[in-house]
Parts: C-alpha cells; structure tokens; sequence
C-alpha cells in the first residue's frame, strides 16, 4: 500500500466515523455547533477555563505559600521568632493550607460559575473584584492611551518612511524607529526618572508618582481629570517610546508591498489625487495585516505594564498581578489570570469575526 | 504631516514640565515604608493587609515602652511605670491625660482590648499568660504562669490600639475560650473588620484622603501620646522597597529610609551629601551545614571551614561598610557577646580569625589528605565536593556565597554554588534539601537566647511548621557534648529568656555561646549592619556618636521613631 493508498484509507475511516457520529447527535444541536460564531464562543470560553484551570494548579505549585511568604517577611523586618511570626500569620489569614487542592478547586469553580471571583487570602474579606475594579481601570487608561498614541504615530510614520523610501527622511526615521524597537520599556521608564527627572529636574519624581493627586476627589470634574491625565503622562510616554518603532516598521513594510501594486499605478495613471490614493488605496490595504497584529496587542495590553507601574509608582492591573504572585494570594492571581486571559482571547475573537469586514477577499473567499 | 507629528512629540515632551516643582517640604517629614492602598489595605493593623507602616506604627499605635539597647533598660512611652509585683505578676501603669484622634481617652481598657484581641489571634506572649486584669482605669495587671523576660519583652513593645474600634470583639473574645463555639467564627470577624477610619493614639494620624501608591499623608494629633512634643505638622509616608524609593532619596524628597541599600548606591548617597547610619542588627548571613552528610557532621571539618573563610573579606565584597565580620563566633551577635559574656569567658573563646595553616591541620589531624591536584579527600577517599546553595535573589547573600565558595575551592574543597527562588530556599532547608547553605544567624532581638532559635529551631527540624513537609532542617542534634559537660542548647535558649534574674541567665547563655563557640553547628560569616540614607540638610538628629544608634533601624525600638516619641527629631532648619 503506498502513502497515498494509506491516506486515502484513513480519510474513508474518518468520514465513517463522521457519519456515525452524526447519526447520534440531534440535528438541530449539529447545526447549532456548525454555526461559525457559536464555534468560536464556545471554544473561547473552553481556552479560558482551560488557562484557569492550568492556572489554579500552577499557582500552588510555587515555592512557598501565602503564610510562608508573609512569616519570612515578618522575619526579617521585625526580627521576631519563627514561632511568634508564624502564630500571627496563620490567624490572620483566610487561607488553609491543609485543605486538598481539589477541594480548593471545586469551591473556586463553584464560586466562579455564580461569577463570585471570591475574596483575597492575603487582605481576608476583600473582595477580588472590588480589588481588580481599583486596579483594571488605570492600566486601560495609561497602557491603552500609549497604545493608542503609539500606533497611530507609527501608522503615519510608517506611510510616510515608505513614500520618501531611500531619502535622509526614511533613513533617518528608520534608524531611530530601529532604535526604540531594541531598547526595552523599563529602560526607557529608568531614562525619564534619571535623566528629565533627577539630572535635569524637569519634572519631579515624586510628585509624578500615583495615578492621581491625594485629596481630589475621583470622578467626572476637571481637577481630577486634569491631575489623572498628568500623572499617566509618564507611562504614556514610556510606552509610546518602546512600541512606536515596531508600529512604524511594520507600516513602512506593509506600505512598500502595496505602493508596488497594479492598482496603486492605475489609480496615480487615472490621474487621481495623492490624498485619494493614500487614504482610500494605499492605506487601507497596507493597514489590513497591521490590523490583526493590533487586535492580537489589544490583548497583550492589560499584562504589558506591570513594568512601567512599578518603576513609575503607576499602580494598575500589572502592579496587581504581580503583588499579587509574589504574596502568593492564589484567589487574587486567578482572578487576575481570569481577566487577561478573557481579554486575550476575545480580542483574537473579535480580531477573527471582524478581519472579513474590512477586507472583502477574505469575505467572499468564507462565503464560498 | 510631519510637521503636525513634530508638534505631538514637542507638546509631549513639554508637558514633561508640567508637573509642578518640588513639592513644599514645610515642617513635613520626609520617610518610606511600603504599604497597600485600599481596598487591599486597610486600618485593621490586626488583620493582614493592615497599613500598619512597620516602625512607624509607633507614629498611629504607640508603644508601652521602649528598650535603650546601648543599656539595656526600657524607656517608658505610654507605659509611665512597669515592672514585676510580689506575686511574679507584670503591672502596668499608663500615662493619663492621652485621647485617641477619634476624641475617646486613652484608658486601660485599651491594654485590655489589645491583649485580649492578641489572645484571640494565638499570640505568643498569651503562653505565659492566664490572664488580664483591669486594677483602675490606668492600671492593669498581666497574670504570669511565670515571670519572664521574653513576656515582659513582648508586653512592653506591644502597640496600642483603640478600645472604641477594637473593644466590641475584644469583649467578646475575653468571655469565650480557645475551641468554644463561635471561636473560629470570632477570629474571622476580627481579620474580616474594616474600620472606616483610622484612630491614631500616637503624635500623628493617618488622613485616608491622602493614601495613594505614592505616599499617605499622617498630620498631627495633639491630643494623642507625645503630640504636644512634636516638631512637625505633617509626615509623609512614602510607599515602596528599595528601588522604588532610592530616586526620592537622590532628589533630596525623601529624607529617611532603613531600607537596605546596596554599596553603590550607597556611595552615591554619599556623594549627594547624605549620611548612612549604621547600627548592628543582631543578624547576618551564616554558612549552614546538614549535619545529615558526611564528613560536614565532624566538628573539625566546621572549625576549618571556619579559619578558611576570610570573613573580614566575605562582609566587605557582600555588603561593604555594613558587612562587618563576626569576631567571637558564639551564635549571636558580638555586640550581645560582649553585653552578657565576662571578660574572662570572652578571653577563652576561639575566634576562628583567617589561618588555612590551622584549617590544614584539622584535616589532617582527622585523617584527610590532599589529591595531586591539592583538592581535600576525607579518610573513605572521597573528595570534600558539595553544593552550596543561597536565595538567589539577595545579593549580599549571593555574593556571600560566591565569595565563600571562591575561597573555600581555593582552599581545596570542591564547592559548587548554586541559586534557589528565595522562597523556595528556606524549604529546600526545613527539607534537609541541601548540603551548605547561606541562611541568617540571630535574631534582631536583646534576648540572647533568641539568637540561637534560627539554628536549633527554625532550621533544625521546624519544617512542619512550614507547611512543607516536617523535614529534619540541618539534622543537628540539639545534645551536645562540649567542654562543660552534656547539654540541651534548645532547651538552654528557652530557658535563657525565662525568669527575671540577669545573672541566672548570663549562666546560661555562656553555657550556650561556649558551646556553639567549639561545636560551631552553623558558621556565622558577618553581621549586617543597617545602611538607613538620612539626610542630615532637612532632619536634625543627634550625632552619629549618640547612644541612640544602638537601637538598630528596624522592628521595636527604631531609633528614629524613639526620636519621633521623645521630641528629639526636628526639622533641620528649625
């Protein structure tokens, strides 16, 4: 029997298989499952349990636990006995180590499915979501205001290194955009504190710190508004200087491919105007691949920042993630987990059930 | 286009220059201890997530007293007088005239609350205790089982707090016994309860308005213990560890700190200008050995490991100035040494200072030989090869390791380093997981026995504890055979804190410090000394000379919270 004889083999067996299957399935449930968009909501809400599930396990199998980790704190800040640290600790906590994992876990899916995320162990009584409600909305502002700024920057940038290709304009905006893409984040967030911050004083380091100024009261009025946009200009910045340079490669590239297309030469051979051909031709094709690269980045966005809000004292979703994992507060790193991993994964969804909207091929090419 | 994308990125680097200038110090003062902003931080300093502030819970909660390290006696805080009575029982009066910020006055019903929540919560100083007794409305004695150091240590630095917060689940802890029903239910109603605001019976309190990840603002409470003393109006309280608060430092906008500090960035303090005090912790980094691995249980072996190691060098290269290498080499610290040993049993010590002719001899004398390539054999052939291993995420602790290893392979031995997840470190050695480690020795504490319970407690066998298994630790057997005879050097340190008697517990603690001295069942390498940054242009404190500095930066008995309560600390322009 020769490979292909063996595939064929194969395929008659699956379609068998198939056939059976179908037989068992109520038609109206098949044709539900069949159904494109009730495919992938199902398999979305089967990752994130999948990555919760992996999750929850993963988190204890750290080193440590939340009454170790507090008991060495204790220790070394207060220098008490073993003993005295580890009396107040275990009394003080809304954890029990004793208790199996599955226990642990059925309780946590229980809670979970009546869309309770439970309270910390760490801070007993509070609220996980009532954390992740003082947390979540300062990560969206500051990172999603620079992601916002960066690819918008980079998509302008980017059109224009590739239509001035080869003049001291492209070389020099490639260099430089080279140059942000290979410095990291945190080195550009330590650059601002130490050099306009402390050498040159332009700005005041501490001053610049928190999401907001103390005393003003959080809500729709312009001193807080005013205040809660100056203290994200850091972050904003920080992170619009470590992603602008990729944006703009990734533009310049896409537009090179469409400037050399046919459709770009009849239309300039039409005699249209260069504002038409930019906007309607060139921009719009040149943009499609950069779109699913955005959406697959929308998703990256909640988990990007943990480092800029920590060197800029910018206390978001990342500083709560990573509190959270190193106190060991398994409830509040799995309502985190929970959080970036819906977010990741409805962003590849939404990226999936709206890429057909904006390019017409890949519409019609489906519907055949 | 282009020019408009040049506009963007000017006004961005113009708003750069928004923020305002520095902010107006006043008679604000300038200090850091991290903390979590609400909701996951709360004024329930019994619970944890507490914004309790470290040392600086003495500034909201203060304490009944204060030890003076450099003479061993308690200075009284909101303790007026204290001490034992004729039946072995401790009595404390407290100072009258003291209102909480929330206007209630500040009253032995407190003391009272305090204890009994600390009942309710386990705490130690409960295991001498049968009781608390009201005597008058400032008075209360504490009923001892027996009369103790340790207890009396506990009671005395013991923080305050409000009988109008705390005094409802108080009350009703004191009515129930340790397994009643509504016990447990009890407990987690305590760690469960959220003040809505913080009541503060020290000089400052806490205004909720200004807690930001930033830093909170603590402005004066008058009426609360030394309020009327005070030369600041405000104190701010930066948040964060180490790298997050040095910038503040460098910019002159904080103006204390005891983080530790490493010593480049200690030089660059310096060069700003600012002053590093440094005060003995009790503690430091030792060389742990399992006693379980062959030949590391021969005491010969520990004593020439002990001469190879330059310890001198070691505490330079891990910590610079505040490495400081132990001399006398008994289990604590050489500052506790000189306190309770007498000149004639220091004299006798072995002080193990650097000498590989000594270290040569020991091995040697038991039997071991050099290999042609000169590394150690023992008496089976075996080569002295082990793995060494240290939380990797301490740098003075890694360079401690990375220098001993170095010196130790120099030496002969065949010595791997390897790095363990900090919190994964302690594990492997409650697990008896390990061959040498880098663990701390002492305790940041005056009682000397407490030095010894890091090596023959929490190290040796206390793993269950843990929660990670119930592994024998460094397999020592707390038995020992030393020139004064058989002894119980776990038992020994227990005892030692016990009782009232000075004398009867110098006894002990010598039996202790000559026999870790001989048998060295950990070998400690030096005894880290604090690096607190304090800029002497904004806050005027005594000398570096001043007694005061005994009272090393962390824990109790904080030198610059000492200060703080006693009126000293003042702004330096004052």
């Amino acid at each position: 029997m020769t490979d292909f004889e063996l595939l064929d083999a194969g395929h008659g067996a699956l379609e068998g298989l198939h056939s059976a299957t179908s037989k068992l399935v109520p038609a109206p449930v098949e044709n539900f499952y069949k159904n494109y968009y009730v495919r992938v909501f199902a398999q979305a809400i089967l990752t994130i349990w999948a990555v919760l599930t992996v999750t929850f396990f993963l988190v204890r199998q750290m080193p440590g636990n939340p009454i170790d980790v507090l008991i060495e704190q204790i220790l070394t800040q207060e220098g008490i006995s073993y003993q005295e640290a580890y009396d107040r600790v275990a009394a003080s906590f809304n954890f029990d180590p004793d208790a199996t994992m599955f226990d642990q876990y059925v309780d946590y899916v229980g809670d979970l499915l009546r869309l309770d995320l439970g309270t910390s162990i760490t801070s007993p009584g509070t609220k996980i979501l009532d954390e992740i409600a003082r947390f979540l909305p300062w990560t969206i502002f500051a990172v999603g205001s620079g992601f916002l700024i960066s690819f918008v920057l980079g998509i302008v940038l980017g059109m224009m290194m590739a239509y001035y290709r080869d003049s001291v304009l492209d070389h020099t905006l490639s260099l430089v955009s080279s140059f942000f893409t290979g410095v990291p984040n945190y080195i550009w967030g330590l650059l601002i504190i130490i050099g306009p911050g402390i050498s040159w004083k332009w700005f005041d380091v501490g001053a610049a710190r928190g999401t907001y100024d103390p005393g003003l009261t959080p809500g729709l009025n312009a001193a807080f508004i005013g205040s809660a946009i100056e203290h994200a200009l850091l972050p904003i910045i920080t992170y619009v200087l470590a992603t602008l340079g990729s944006w703009m490669l990734s533009m310049k590239s896409s537009t090179t491919g469409v400037l050399n297309d046919d459709y770009v030469n009849v239309a300039e051979a039409r005699g249209l105007k260069d504002r038409r051909i930019i906007t309607a031709y060139v921009g719009r094709n040149a943009m499609l691949p950069l779109f699913a690269q955005l959406s697959i980045s929308i998703g990256f966005v909640l988990g990007s920042g943990v480092v800029i809000e920590e060197i800029f004292v910018y206390w978001g979703f990342g500083h709560y993630l990573f509190q959270a994992i190193t106190v060991r507060d398994y409830t509040s790193v799995q309502g985190a987990v929970l959080i970036l991993s819906s977010t990741f994964v409805f962003s590849n969804l939404f990226a999936d059930l709206t890429y057909g909207l904006l390019d017409p091929r890949v519409r019609i090419s489906g519907e055949k | 286009m282009l020019k408009r994308t040049l506009y963007l990125l000017l006004l961005l680097a113009l708003s750069l220059l928004a923020f305002a200038p520095l902010q107006a110090q006043g008679d604000t003062l300038n200090v850091a201890w991290p903390y979590q902003v609400p909701p996951t931080g709360h004024f329930n300093t019994f619970a944890s997530g507490g914004i309790a502030l470290g040392q600086y819970q003495d500034l909201h909660e203060p304490p009944l007293a204060v030890l003076m390290w450099a003479t061993g006696d308690y200075a009284g805080m909101v303790a007026e007088e204290f001490g034992w009575d004729d039946d072995g029982n401790y009595v404390i009066k407290m100072v009258e005239g003291n209102s909480w910020s929330d206007g209630s006055a500040m009253t032995a019903d407190d003391l009272m609350a305090t204890f009994n929540i600390f009942r309710l919560r386990g705490d130690t100083v409960w295991a001498n205790m049968s009781g608390i007794e009201k005597v008058d409305d400032s008075t209360v004695k504490f009923v001892m089982d027996s009369p103790s150091s340790l207890a009396e240590r506990i009671i005395l630095t013991t923080n305050l707090r409000p009988a109008s917060v705390f005094g409802d689940i108080a009350d009703r802890a004191a009515m129930m016994m340790s397994g009643d029903d509504g016990w447990d239910a009890l407990l987690q109603e305590l760690t469960e309860f959220r003040p809505e605001t913080p009541v503060s019976g020290g000089p400052y309190t806490i205004l909720p308005d200004t807690i930001s990840e930033a830093n909170l603002m603590m402005e004066l409470n008058p009426g609360g213990f030394a309020g009327d003393i005070q030369h600041y109006d405000m104190v701010r309280m930066w948040n964060g560890e180490t790298e997050v608060v040095t910038p503040l430092v460098a910019n002159a906008e904080l103006h204390y700190i005891t983080h530790g500090i490493p010593p480049t960035t200690e030089e660059d303090f310096a060069n700003r200008g600012i002053d590093i005090v440094r005060s003995g912790m009790n503690n430091g980094p030792g060389l742990y050995v399992n006693h379980a691995v062959y030949p590391l249980n021969l005491v010969e072996v520990r004593q020439a490991i002990a001469y190879a190691v330059d310890r001198i060098q070691n505490g330079v290269v891990s910590l610079g100035e505040s490495g400081v290498a132990v001399e006398y080499m008994t289990g604590m610290s050489d500052g506790l040494s000189e306190a309770w040993l007498s000149d004639e049993t220091l004299d006798s010590l072995n002080y193990y200072e650097h000498d590989l002719m000594k270290a040569e001899e020991l091995l040697t004398g038991i039997g071991f030989s050099r290999n042609d390539d000169g590394t150690w054999v023992d008496d089976n052939g075996d080569t002295l090869s082990f793995e060494l291993t240290f939380p990797q995420e301490f740098a003075d602790w890694s360079a401690a390791a990375e220098n001993a290893t170095a010196q130790l392979n120099d030496f002969g031995f065949d010595i791997s380093a390897r790095g363990v997840q900090f919190q994964q470190h302690p594990q492997d050695i409650y697990a008896s997981n390990f061959e040498m480690a880098i663990r701390n020795w002492g305790l940041g504490d005056p009682i000397p026995g407490r030095s010894y319970l890091q090596a023959y407690n929490r190290y040796n066998g206390q793993g269950d504890l843990a929660g990670e298994g119930g592994g024998a630790g460094m397999n020592f057997d707390n038995n020992v055979d030393y020139s004064g005879g058989m002894v119980n050097v776990f038992d020994l340190s227990n005892q030692s804190s016990q009782g009232v008697d000075k004398s009867a517990q110098a006894g002990l603690v010598t039996q202790l410090a000559i026999s870790y001295n001989e048998l060295l069942p950990a070998i400690p390498l030096w005894e880290r000394y604090t690096n607190n940054a304090l800029n002497r242009n904004f806050i005027m404190v005594p000398d570096s000379g001043d007694s005061i500095f005994a009272n090393f930066g962390g824990g109790a008995d904080n030198w610059m919270t000492t200060l703080i309560l006693t009126g000293v600390t003042a702004p330096a322009d004052m």
